[in-house]
C-alpha cells in the first residue's frame, strides 16, 4: 500500500508567476526514495507538501489530489499530519525548541498529548534509532551539527511516523556528520519505513534507494535508482606554476576570541595565482583562519601581512548580506564600491544567474541564494579571495560554474584562500590542500585526499 | 529550581528597585542580584552581563548630565547658545542619573536568571496550562537571541569587505536591513519546524512538570516577605524617600527595609547547584 500519493497536483507560491510544481504525480511506498535535480528547481517545495507546509503554512494556489497515511494533505492541518510525517530541515540550528535532547525528542510527543509516563520510553527508542542514544541528556547547544540532524530525526521517529521526509539534511554538515545520518536515514528505510530524502551527495545514497525521483522546473519524474550512474570526475587540466608573489602571509599567528586562541602558530603564504583549500571538522577553525587572512581579527599572535588590493569574502551564511531589491543591485553594491569597471550582467552570465538577475534574491532557492551570494563578492578582479563553504546546497551544474569562475580569478593572479567539506571542488581547483582540525593547521598529502 | 520560585524572586527584585527612590535600597537590590547571580551562575558566566550594566549606567548618567540642567552644585557651563548641550552642568544631575543607571542595572540582573540559571523547558514545565503554548513559542524564540548576534557580526563583516563604511545613521541600513531579514527568515524557519511537530495541534501533555521543593518555597517565602517589609516600610515612612534636587542631601537609611533587600540574598542559599 502507497504510504503517499500526489495526483495531477499543481502549486504556486503566492505571487509567483510561475507553478512551483506542475501537474505532479507520484507514488511513495516503504523503503528509500531519493530526490535529486537542480536547485531551484522544486525539490524542497514538493517535499513540502507531504507534511501540508505547502500550502497551509506557506499559502499560494493548488490543486489536484494529495494524500499520506490515508488523508487528504490538502484537507489536513500540518500541525495533525505530524503524527504521520517526520520532517528534518536543511539547519540544524533552526529547528531547535529546547535546551536537553531528551526534551527536545519530547517536544513533539508532548504536543501529539501523549500519555506523559509514554513519553520517555518513546523517546529512548527513537534516540537509539537515530543512532544517538548516548546523547540523552546532553544540552543540544554543545552539540555538532551532525549530532544536532540526527536529533531532529529523532524527533522526528519519535512520533512513529509513516513517512520520513529530509531536505537537504546534510548540506551544512562536514563529512563525518554527512555520513552519520545519511547512514542513520539507510537504516531506517531498510527497516521498512518510508524515507525520502532530498540531497546532492547522490553516491552515498544511491546503493539504498528504492526511488529515484528528479524535480526539475516543477516537474516530476520517478525512475529506477539502478539506472543511475555517477557524473564522471574529469581530472583539471595541470595550473600552470605560480609566478605571483605572496598576497598575504601569516608568520606564527594565531587568532581567537576572549583571548583564548582557536588558531595557533599558524605560518601560511598564498601567491598570486595559488589556490589553498581548507578542509577540516565543523569547529576546526577554518572559518576563524579565514578571518583571521581576511583581517576581520586581529592576530592575537605573530603577525598577519597583506598586499595592497581588494579582498573579496564570501561568508558561511552568505544569504545573510544579500539585502538589495535585485540580484543584478547585489552585485552593483560591490562594483560601486571597489571603483573597478565592469558590466554587473558578466558576472552573472558566468554563473548561469541572468535569469534570476531581476528576482528578489531572498525569494530564491537556497542553492540559487549561495550562488546570488558569490556573484555579489566576486565581481572584478580582487586580489586575494576568501569563500567559505562555497558550494553549499549547489547542485553539479553551478558547482561547475564556479570552477570556472575561480579558474579565471586564478589566471587575473587572485590568491584564493577556500574552506570546504566538498571533495570535488578541492581536486578541481585546489593548489595545496591543508586540514584544520582543532586549531592546527597541516599539510595533506594526495594520498590522504583520495581515500 | 522551579522558574516559579525564580518569578517571584524577580519580581520582587523589581517591585523594589522601582518602588523607591532612594539610591541605598537600590544599591543594596543591585548588591544582592550580583551576589544572588555569582552563587548560581558562577562570577566568570556574568562578566559580560555586569561590563554591560556598567556601560548602560554610565550612559544614563552622562546622558542626564548633559541634558538637566538642574542643582545647586555647578561643576562647570558651557555657553547657553550650544543648542541641547549650553547650560551649567550640576552634581545632582550627575547623581541623578548614576541612580537611573543603578535603576537599569538592577532591573537587568532582576530578569538575569531567566536566561542564565533556567532553561526553555524549565520555564515551560512551571507555566499554567493556560499559558503553555505562549511559553513554548516565547521559549524557542528566545534560542533565537544568540543567532541575532552572530548574525550581526557576519553580516557587518562581509559589507565591511565589499566596501561598505559606516558614515553617517543611513548607511547602517547595509548592515541592519540584511540582519533583520535574516532574523524574520530564522523566526518563520523555527515557526515552520514546530508546526512540522505538532505544535499549536491541542492540548498538550508534559513529560514532567515543574514541582517546588523547600529551596524553591524559601526563595519564594523570603521574597514575598521582602515586598511586605518594604511595603510597610514605605507605608510607615521607614523607607524615606531621596531626592537629588535641588541640592545633594545624603540618603536615609533604615534597618526594616535594608532587611527587607537582605532577604533577597535568600537564593545564595538554594541556587548554588545551578553552577
Amino acid at each position: 500500500m502507497a504510504r503517499a500519493t500526489l495526483d495531477r497536483l499543481t502549486y504556486r507560491y503566492p505571487g509567483a508567476e510561475a507553478s512551483a510544481l506542475r501537474e505532479v504525480t507520484l507514488r511513495i511506498d516503504g523503503g528509500l526514495t531519493v530526490v535529486a535535480g537542480p536547485s531551484g528547481g522544486g525539490k524542497s517545495t514538493l517535499l513540502r507538501v507531504f507534511n501540508g507546509l505547502v500550502p497551509h503554512f506557506h499559502g499560494g494556489r493548488i490543486s489536484g489530489r494529495a494524500e499520506v497515511a490515508g488523508r487528504s494533505i490538502l484537507d489536513t492541518p500540518t500541525r495533525v499530519l505530524a503524527r504521520s510525517v517526520g520532517f528534518v530541515f536543511q539547519d540544524p540550528e533552526l529547528q531547535t525548541v529546547y535546551a536537553t535532547v531528551d526534551r527536545e525528542v519530547a517536544f513533539g510527543l508532548e504536543n501529539a498529548a501523549v500519555a506523559a509516563a509514554e513519553i520517555p520510553g518513546r523517546v529512548e527508542e527513537a534516540l537509539e534509532e537515530a543512532g544517538i542514544g548516548h546523547l540523552a541528556g546532553r544540552p543540544t547547544s554543545t552539540l555538532s551539527g551532525g549530532e544536532r540532524q540526527r536529533v531532529a530525526l529523532a524527533s522526528a521517529l519519535a512520533m512513529k511516523p509513516q513517512l520520513v521526509v529530509l531536505d537537504e539534511p546534510t548540506s551544512q554538515l562536514d563529512p563525518d556528520g554527512a555520513a552519520l545520518v545519511l547512514s542513520a536515514a539507510r537504516r531506517i528505510a531498510g527497516q521498512g519505513r518510508a524515507v525520502i530524502v532530498s540531497e546532492h551527495r547522490l553516491h552515498a545514497l544511491m546503493g539504498a534507494a528504492d526511488q529515484l525521483v528528479m524535480v526539475e522546473k516543477g516537474a516530476v519524474s520517478a525512475t529506477d535508482p539502478r539506472g543511475w550512474r555517477a557524473p564522471r570526475f574529469t581530472p583539471p587540466a595541470p595550473h600552470p606554476a605560480h609566478a605571483g608573489s605572496d598576497v598575504v602571509c601569516a608568520s606564527a599567528a594565531a587568532a581567537g576570541f576572549d583571548g583564548r586562541p582557536v588558531i595557533e602558530r599558524l605560518d601560511l603564504a598564498v601567491r598570486g595565482g595559488e589556490v589553498v583549500a581548507l578542509m577540516g571538522p565543523n569547529g576546526g577553525g577554518k572559518t576563524t583562519l579565514l578571518r583571521l587572512l581576511a583581517g576581520l581579527l586581529p592576530p592575537m599572535a605573530g603577525t598577519v601581512e597583506r598586499l595592497q588590493g581588494r579582498i573579496a569574502y564570501l561568508p558561511q551564511n552568505p544569504a545573510a548580506l544579500l539585502h538589495r531589491p535585485t540580484v543584478l543591485d547585489e552585485v552593483r553594491f560591490t562594483i560601486d564600491r571597489s571603483g573597478e569597471d565592469e558590466e554587473a550582467a558578466a558576472i552573472l552570465a558566468e554563473l548561469g544567474m541572468l535569469h534570476v538577475a531581476r528576482r528578489y534574491p531572498r525569494d530564491l532557492s537556497s542553492g540559487e541564494r549561495q550562488r546570488a551570494a558569490v556573484a555579489a563578492v566576486l565581481p572584478g578582479t580582487p586580489r586575494l579571495v576568501l569563500l567559505d563553504e562555497p558550494t553549499r546546497g549547489m547542485d553539479a551544474g553551478a558547482r561547475g560554474a564556479l570552477v570556472r569562475l575561480i579558474d579565471r580569478l586564478r589566471e587575473h593572479g587572485a590568491a584564493i584562500v577556500i574552506a570546504t567539506h566538498d571533495a570535488e571542488l578541492r581536486a578541481a581547483v585546489a593548489d595545496t590542500v591543508l586540514m584544520v582540525a582543532a586549531g592546527k593547521v597541516s599539510a595533506v598529502a594526495d594520498e590522504a585526499l583520495h581515500r | 529550581m522551579n522558574a516559579r520560585a525564580v518569578a517571584a524572586w524577580s519580581a520582587a527584585c523589581l517591585f523594589i528597585v522601582l518602588f523607591t527612590t532612594n539610591p541605598a535600597y537600590k544599591a543594596l537590590v543591585l548588591a544582592a542580584a550580583i551576589v544572588t547571580l555569582a552563587a548560581g551562575a558562577g562570577l566568570r558566566r556574568i562578566r559580560r552581563l555586569l561590563f554591560a550594566i556598567i556601560i548602560v549606567a554610565a550612559f544614563a548618567a552622562l546622558l542626564n548630565f548633559a541634558s538637566a540642567h538642574l542643582g545647586a552644585t555647578v561643576l562647570f557651563s558651557l555657553p547657553a547658545s550650544i543648542p541641547g548641550l549650553g547650560g551649567p552642568f550640576t552634581l545632582e544631575a550627575l547623581v541623578f542619573g548614576l541612580t537611573g543607571g543603578l535603576t537599569i542595572g538592577a532591573a537587568i540582573l532582576a530578569a538575569a536568571p531567566f536566561s542564565l540559571l533556567l532553561s526553555a523547558h524549565d520555564v515551560v514545565d512551571a507555566l499554567p496550562r493556560m499559558l503553555s503554548r505562549s511559553g513554548a513559542a516565547i521559549a524557542a524564540s528566545l534560542n533565537l537571541v544568540p543567532a541575532v548576534g552572530a548574525t550581526f557580526v557576519q553580516v557587518s563583516e562581509a559589507q565591511r569587505m565589499r566596501g561598505w563604511r559606516p558614515r553617517g545613521p543611513r548607511s547602517w541600513a547595509e548592515v541592519v536591513v540584511p540582519v533583520v531579514l535574516t532574523s524574520v527568515e530564522s523566526s518563520i524557519q523555527l515557526a515552520e519546524s514546530m508546526e512540522a511537530r505538532g505544535f499549536g495541534s491541542g492540548p498538550r501533555t508534559y513529560v514532567r512538570r515543574a514541582r517546588m521543593r523547600r529551596a524553591d518555597w524559601l526563595v519564594t517565602l523570603a521574597a514575598a516577605a521582602a515586598v511586605v517589609l518594604f511595603g510597610v516600610s514605605t507605608a510607615a515612612g521607614w523607607a524615606a524617600p531621596w531626592y537629588a534636587y535641588p541640592s545633594l542631601v545624603i540618603p536615609q537609611v533604615d534597618p526594616r527595609p535594608v532587611v527587607a533587600c537582605l532577604l533577597l540574598c535568600a537564593p545564595v542559599l538554594a541556587w548554588r547547584a545551578r553552577r
